[in-house]
Formats: structure tokens, sequence, C-alpha cells
């Protein structure tokens, strides 16, 4: 190989760097208005008036739109594949609103500085109704009306056998509990949308992480043909998960039919954290049992998760979780009864890594409970439980193929000195009055694929210029983590073409194959093994117009480069190009190949991450002193972004470990603004060490990749709460540790 | 008011309200859409600028502030179509992913090696510490900086 598993700047790193690069915040179409939007202040209740009055009054205001002059249109955010059958449970413009910050109107003015100001002369009258706020209140069903159920979803499930005998086991219970987190994609959400009354079609422009997910929930919504219905993949941001519900498309998308000209709409940062979508809430209560030589039993886990204002994908998000916990431990008997709830507050959603890094929360929490209980070191624990190669995830029943965790703990603990950073921070323990430093480990596991859960496939397309260069059609979704480079980088190994022969853009449901969009982690496992089984296509059939022109059969001739050659005349050389001019020319058709992909495998992927941390017991605050990520990724495609991807997820995870929390106020205000809400910068980070190993290959992953993005996530906010409750010997769950949590644990146990 | 200043070295003379946030000018008024919105309250640093060299927050700074000063915007960095040396160790670093927080924080890391040409990688963290980066843990971008100004050798 002589592309992949060698580190190229992403396809547009050069546009970023000069600013020239387009989000779309940066388009302008002729004649588009600017959308600015009107918000619920009440927590739940009805909305009994607008009075748009005085915005309509102010010159360049071209409407105010709003459920008592607008269709009922209505919407699933979170459905993102036609079969599924989700109610449309959000209206584009509601009447009962159902926490601060959902939508009651949008403005369409000139300019965004009048829409804004014309918004903010809207009147909005409401009638309140009780509200709830906390996971309490919401078990009570103080918010329910009449037929509403306080427990949204209820169900217990169980995998594997019981232990026969429970005695003699040693059973270790902990609670855990985990705050709201916002995305923080640097980007805002945005959406340009346009009508073309003509034609009665629609296309909308927006960072997203479907193209076609959203066609099916905005054609539906507008009853529109999904061909009328064109949606386009921007530049992205970043997203993490927050731009994979659909919130601003359909607001965009009925503004400008209702119009009839272009429309943009981009929301700040306090609309984007308080009315897009966050991680929602969680309470758990885990109760693993061991033998005594430390070898995992059974687990037993209680979860209580709050929805927010709406149900979106919350259901789904805690059915998948259940799964998600056999993804790295040999848990031979596990039962879940999971409850939930919906209160008054932002709606909770897609967060990278789905349930995963929420689960590895409370699988880790327990298991650092457990070695004290056992006395046994962390890494010796571990190693006695992670999966191995050859053994299946219980829940799928899908082999976990070559998985690494063991060979993670191993080189991690090597590399980190673990054994002796634990010495050392004893030593300096004794010896601080005022700070107290810990070295703890977590491991977590993910798919690469939502298969079996769901079907999976990807199509791709691929045609040869006249010159021999390919332009490759794929609907990718490039989060800003370099897709589009690494699907250049594939095709480009396979055809033995340099990457700059290799042209691929965006998602675009006018030109681009169907997709089910970038989300679980498929990208490069499902969606870059079609594209590279394409280019092997298409090499076939470079051979087989090959052996037309020389007159022979493909298996006459062989690959040298990006040429042909003859096994028979050793003077003869195709280039690409002149066996495209051929077909062109004499066959009277064009190099094409079109290939499809269907997964039937989703091998097991892991991360082991060490963090050494240093807390200060005078302030509460925690310093992370030393980082090491150590990733089983099979083969990567791209590793120093691999790398620059995993060291972006110890960042977040720090912050959520540590102080990142969207909170709520007796009067249902959420933090919005980032200065409340603390992200990790330059400073308060190490430099983060990553180890890539590379040899546990998937069988069907792109040159035996496995997935990155997400799980790159699940361990790290564990191992820096591991490190805390280490440094303190404490039992800390609720997460994150805020300076006051770790104040009022000091109190409490009198450390 | 009128407003007369200087962007990217070029004189600009603009009808303008005094609140109107340079942001705002330099995005809508004169289509230099490289510069970013983030948090509109200077918490990010995506909309960083040099004002006469410094780094500021142009959602925090208002056309009343402008007069006769030079503003420049990453757009002002590229010369004859070439990547100034900060640019062009952050895209060969594999400091850019998403890239949205790239351009202020390459601003940022302009003012400082104007300041300071030889920065300790401690001095390039403190010199960020208002530009947050969500895709990566920095790594990259203190070393594209410390590359920057290995290669500029003094001379910004
Ligand atoms: S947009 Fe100015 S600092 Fe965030
Ligand atoms: S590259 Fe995405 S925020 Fe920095």
């Amino acid at each position: 190989m002589h592309l992949v598993g060698v580190s190229h700047p992403i396809q547009d790193a050069r546009g970023k760097a000069a600013g020239r690069t387009r989000y779309a915040a940066d388009l302008v179409l002729p004649r588009m208005a600017h959308v600015a939007m009107v918000f619920s202040t009440v927590p739940h209740g009805y909305v009994t008036s607008v009075d748009a009055s005085q915005a309509l009054a102010l010159e360049g205001v071209y409407g105010v739109f709003h459920c008592f002059n607008t269709p009922e249109y209505r919407f699933n955010r979170y459905r993102s594949q036609y079969s599924q059958t989700l109610i449309p449970e959000e209206p584009v413009f509601a009447r009962r609103v159902r926490f601060v910050g959902d939508r009651v109107a949008a403005v369409a003015a000139r300019d965004l500085e009048t829409a804004r100001r014309a918004a903010a002369l809207v009147q909005v009258e409401y009638q309140p109704l009780p509200c709830a706020l906390t996971f309490e209140q919401a078990l009570e069903g103080i918010n329910c009306l009449e037929g509403e159920s306080p427990i949204r979803d209820e169900f217990t499930m169980e995998i594997g056998t019981p232990p026969s005998l429970e005695e003699g086991l040693i059973a270790v219970t902990a609670h855990t509990e985990l705050g709201r987190l916002h995305h923080a994609a640097m980007e805002p959400h945005v959406c340009v949308a346009d009508y073309d009354p003509d034609l009665d079609e629609l296309t909308l422009r927006s960072p997203n992480q479907s193209v076609h997910g959203i066609r099916t929930v905005v054609a539906d919504m507008l009853g529109m043909p999904y061909s009328r219905v064109r949606v386009v993949k921007t530049t992205m941001g970043g997203s993490f998960g927050s731009k994979q519900e659909w919130t601003v498309e359909p607001v965009a998308a009925v503004v400008a039919r209702q119009l009839r000209r272009p429309v943009k709409l981009v929301y700040d940062r306090a609309a984007v954290m308080r009315s897009i979508v966050c991680r929602g809430p969680m309470r758990a209560e885990m109760t693993m049992r061991f033998q005594p030589d430390g070898t995992l039993v059974s687990l037993d886990l209680d979860l209580l998760s709050d929805a927010g204002g709406y149900i979106a994908n919350s259901s789904d998000y805690v059915h998948t979780l259940v799964g998600k916990m056999f993804r790295c431990y040999r848990i031979p008997y596990g039962r879940t009864h999971v409850r939930l709830v919906s209160s008054n507050t932002p709606v909770s959603g897609s967060f990278r890594g789905w349930s995963s890094p929420e689960v590895a929360l409370m699988l880790e929490h327990t298991m650092e409970k457990a070695a004290r209980v056992l006395d046994m070191d962390p890494v010796q624990l571990r190693l006695k439980n992670v999966l191995l190669p050859g053994e299946r995830d219980p829940k799928s029943g899908l082999p976990m193929e070559e998985v690494r965790t063991r060979e993670c703990l191993l080189l991690g603990a090597e590399r980190f000195c673990w054994t002796e950073k634990r010495r050392e921070d004893a030593a300096f323990n004794a010896a601080s009055p005022r700070f107290r430093r810990g070295t703890a480990v977590a491991c977590g596991g993910h798919g690469n694929t939502y298969y079996p859960r769901y079907n999976d496939f990807a199509g791709v397309e691929m045609r040869m210029c006249e010159d021999g260069s390919v332009q490759v059609e794929v609907s990718i979704h490039d989060h800003g983590c370099g897709t589009g480079m690494a699907f250049q980088m594939i095709v480009a190994e396979a055809l033995e073409l340099p990457i700059q022969q290799i042209r691929l853009k965006e998602a675009d449901t006018a030109h681009t194959p169907f997709d089910f969009g970038c989300y679980a982690s498929r990208g490069t496992f499902v969606v870059g093994r079609a594209a590279q089984l394409c280019a092997l296509k298409l090499r076939d059939e470079i051979l087989n117009v090959a052996a037309q022109k020389l007159d022979t059969t493909p298996d006459r001739l062989y690959f040298d480069g990006p040429s042909v050659r003859s096994k028979d005349s050793p003077e003869i050389t195709l280039s690409y190009k002149d066996v495209s001019w051929y077909a062109l020319g004499t066959l009277c058709r064009e190099l094409t190949a079109q290939e499809k992909h269907a997964v039937r495998s989703n091998p097991g992927v892991t991360g082991t991450h060490f963090a050494h941390v240093e807390v200060d017991t005078w302030t509460g605050l925690t310093r992370v002193l030393d980082y090491l990520a150590v990733h089983d990724i099979g083969q990567s495609i791209n590793p120093e972004m691999c790398a620059a991807q995993v060291q972006g997820a110890v960042q977040m995870g720090c912050g959520a470990a540590l102080r990142e929390e969207i909170e709520i106020s007796s009067n249902g205000q959420s933090t919005c603004s980032l200065a409340k809400y603390h992200l990790m910068n330059a400073p308060d980070l190490p430099d983060i060490q990553v180890e890539l190993i590379q040899d546990g290959r998937s069988q069907e992953g792109p040159y035996g990749a496995k997935s990155i993005g997400e799980v790159s996530f699940v361990p790290a906010a564990p191992a820096v709460a591991a490190a805390v409750n280490q440094a303190l010997g404490s039992d800390m769950g609720r997460i994150p540790m805020t300076p006051d949590r770790i104040m009022e644990t000091i109190a409490k146990e009198g450390r | 008011m009128k407003l007369d200043f200087f962007v990217n070295e070029e004189a600009v003379t603009l009808e303008t309200q005094p609140q109107r946030r340079l942001l705002d000018i330099l995005r809508e008024d004169l289509g230099l859409t490289g510069t970013k919105e983030g948090c509109s309250e200077g918490e990010c640093g995506a909309c960083t600028v040099l004002l006469d060299d410094l780094a500021v927050h142009s959602c925090l700074t208002l056309a009343a502030q402008l007069q006769g000063r030079r503003v420049t915007t990453i757009e002002g960095l590229e010369k004859n179509g070439e990547l100034d040396i900060l640019q062009r160790c952050f895209v060969e670093e594999i400091a850019i992913q998403c890239g949205f927080c790239t351009t202020g924080m390459i601003m940022s890391a302009k003012a400082l090696l104007l300041q300071n040409p030889h920065p300790t990688p401690e001095e390039i963290r403190t010199a960020l510490s208002g530009n947050l980066c969500r895709c990566s843990g920095y790594v990259q971008i203190v070393k594209a900086v410390s590359r920057a100004a290995d290669e500029m050798g003094g001379r910004v």
C-alpha cells in the first residue's frame, strides 16, 4: 500500500487555512431573506396568542410565521430512514410549548439585523402548564396532561444465562449520574433553503449527517415528491451528533415555501445550546458480581433517562445502550431495567458514541469500585475480563473478530508507566497536604455500523474521465475529520492513481447515490468499503476494455501502476487515458462502475485510556497532568487525522468528566452561553499521547479499517473520573466532577 | 457614520452604524467570510482578527472603534497566491479538521508571533487560550505554531 496508512492533510485543509472554504452561513443567494426565531420563554404551556403587528410594521420584514397562520406541519427530528415509523411529534411552530427554547415563530426579513429586531417585537402570550424540570418531577408526572403517562418507555432486557449460584460471588454496586452535555460544534446550526414555485422544487443546504434522512422528513412533512426535494450537505464545522437531528431544516423549508424566496436560518450559540439538542441526563445503579478471582459473572443495570421536551430518539437511544454494554467485557449475564421520562427541558438526543460513552461511565465506575473491593490492580482486573479474539458480542451474536483490548491495556500500561505512576502518586499524596494525584485506566467499546440492528449498505458510482482521472459519486457527510480525504485515499490506493486524480464531492440527493448518512461510525467501515469495492470493479472494467482494444482476454493483462500491460507482449503499455479513449471513441460508452456493499459484520473496536490527574483539595480544581489513549483501530487510513480525532475526543472527555454541564434553573432556563459552559482550552490540556494498534484488522472494512470517531470518546470521561476518585480515595458518581462537587465530597468524606 | 479604515492593507470607506459589529462589516458588507461566528460573545475566538497587529474579537469590536485603524483578516495573510507560513504549517501539521476554529486560531497565532517570535509551547497554549477547538486536543495546533515560528526565524 502506498497511500493508505500514510498521513495526509485533509482535502480542504488549504481552503480552510486560507479562509476560502464556504460553510452554509457564508452562502448568499439572490433575493435571500434572513430568518430569526422566536423561542418559548416558558417551560410548558399553550401559546394563546401571537401578536406580530409591531414586527410586521418594521421596514424590510417579509413575514412572521407561527402556529396560528401556518398549516400544522409536524415532523420527527430523529427520522433518518424512510422505513422508520416514528410519530411526527414535533410541530414546526409549537402551540403547546414543551421547554424554554421550543420554537414559537419565525421572522423573515431582508437582513439578519432587521429579522432579529422584528423577532424581539413579536408578542407571545402563554397559558402556563405545570412543568417538570427534574427526574423526580417527571416521575411524578406533574407535566402530564390527561392520557399521558410519566413513563414514556420502560423495558427489561436479559442477555445470557444467570449464574446458577449467587453464593460466593462478590457484588459491587455503583451509582452514576450524568448531566446534560452540549456538543459545542464550533459551527452553529444553519440551513439555506430555496424554493422554486414554478417547478415546485425545494433545495436545502445545511451541514448535516444525512441528506436522505432530511429529505424523507421534509418531503413527507410538506407532501412533496422526494425527487423534488434536494438536500445538499455543506462543509461542516463539527457535529458530534448534533447535526443528526433535523431542527433548522424543517423551519427553513416551511418559510422558504411560504415566502417563495430563498431563506437563510442561522442559530446563534444560545439557540444552539437551548433549542437544538443535548446529551440527555441519566441516573444509573449498576451491580456487578464477580468470582473472588475477579472474573465478572453478571451485571444488573437499573437506568432512568430523561428525553427532555420531545421523545425524539431517546427511546431508541436507551435500547441501543443495552447492546453497547457488551462490546468490551465478557459479561455472561446482563439484566437491564430501563425507564424513560420526559421533562420540560432541552431535548436529549444523539451524542458522539450514541450511549457507548454513557454506558462506559457506568461500567468503568463499577469496575473501579470492584478493583478496590477485590483488592486487585485495575489493569489486571480488566485483563481478566476483556473480550478476546474468537469471542462474540452476546447481544448481536456477531464475532468480535480480531479485537485488541488486551493489547491496548498491556501496551498502555507500559507506555504510561502505570505501576511507577501509581506508586509515585501514593508517595506524593502521603507528602502533600493540599494536592492529591491519581492515575486510572478505562476501556470502552463501540461499533462500526448499526448492523445487525438494521440492515446497512452503501452504494458508490464511478466514472473515468477522458484523461484517466476518476469522478466518484458517493454520499459522504464529512464532519470535518477528513472523510473526504480518507475516501480519496481508499479509491486512489485501489486504482493506483495519485490522490489528485480522484474527485469526490459530498452528499447531494440530486446527484449522489442513496445513503443512510454518516452516523453510527459507519462512514469508513461501510461506505468506505463500498468505495473500495467500486474502485476494484472499475479496475476490472478497465481490463475488460483494454482486452477488447488489444484483442485478447483480461486474464492475459495485468496492472503496472496506473497502466495496463500485456503478459504476451511486454512492449505494450496502455494508460488509463488510452483505455478511456478507446471506450468512448470506439466502444461508444463511458468507463463506469457501480457497486453496493451490504454489511455482514460488526467487529469489536475498543479504546483504552490512561489518565493522570491532580486535584487541588483547597479549591476542588482538577488538572489533567498526563494522558494516553490507545486504540484498536484495525488499519488506520489517515493515521495523523485519526490521532487528531482521538485527541479531540480526549479534550471532550476531560470536559465531560470535570466541568461541562448544561444546568436547568428553577424557572426552566438552561445554560446557554459558552461563558457558563466551559470547554477545555489549550492551556487546560497536556500533550495528549495516542497509540494506534493496527494489527486487529476487520474482515470487512476497507483495508481492514475499523471505526475511530466515536469510540475514541467512549473511555475518555471514565478514565478522568476514575483518576479523580483514585486521587481522593472517593466514590463520586455524579458527573461532571465540578470543583463544587469535589469540595462537597471532600467535606463529607473528610479528605 | 462615515467609516474610513484599512482592511488587509486596502483603504475602505463605508457608511455604517457606529454600533455595527466589525464581524458583520467583514462578513456581510465586505464579503470576507473567512472570519467566523461561533458564539457572538467573545468566548470562542472564531471571529479573531488583527486590529493594528493585536488580536481582537470582531464580534465585540464596533464600527465606532475602527476609524483610521488597520484590520487584518485571514484573507490578508495569503500573498500572491502563497499561503502565509502559519497557514501552511497548519495544513502540513494536520492541525485542521472541521476548520471552523482555524482562521481565528491562525490570527491569534499571528498576533502572538508578532509580539513574541520565539514562543515556548506553554506561551503558545496561553496565547491560544481564547480560541476554542472542539475537534482536536490542540496538539497539532501547538506544533504548527511552533514550527511556523521556527521557519520564520524571527521574521513575521
Ligand atoms: S464569535 Fe467572537 S468570540 Fe466567538
Ligand atoms: S478544527 Fe473543528 S473546531 Fe477546530
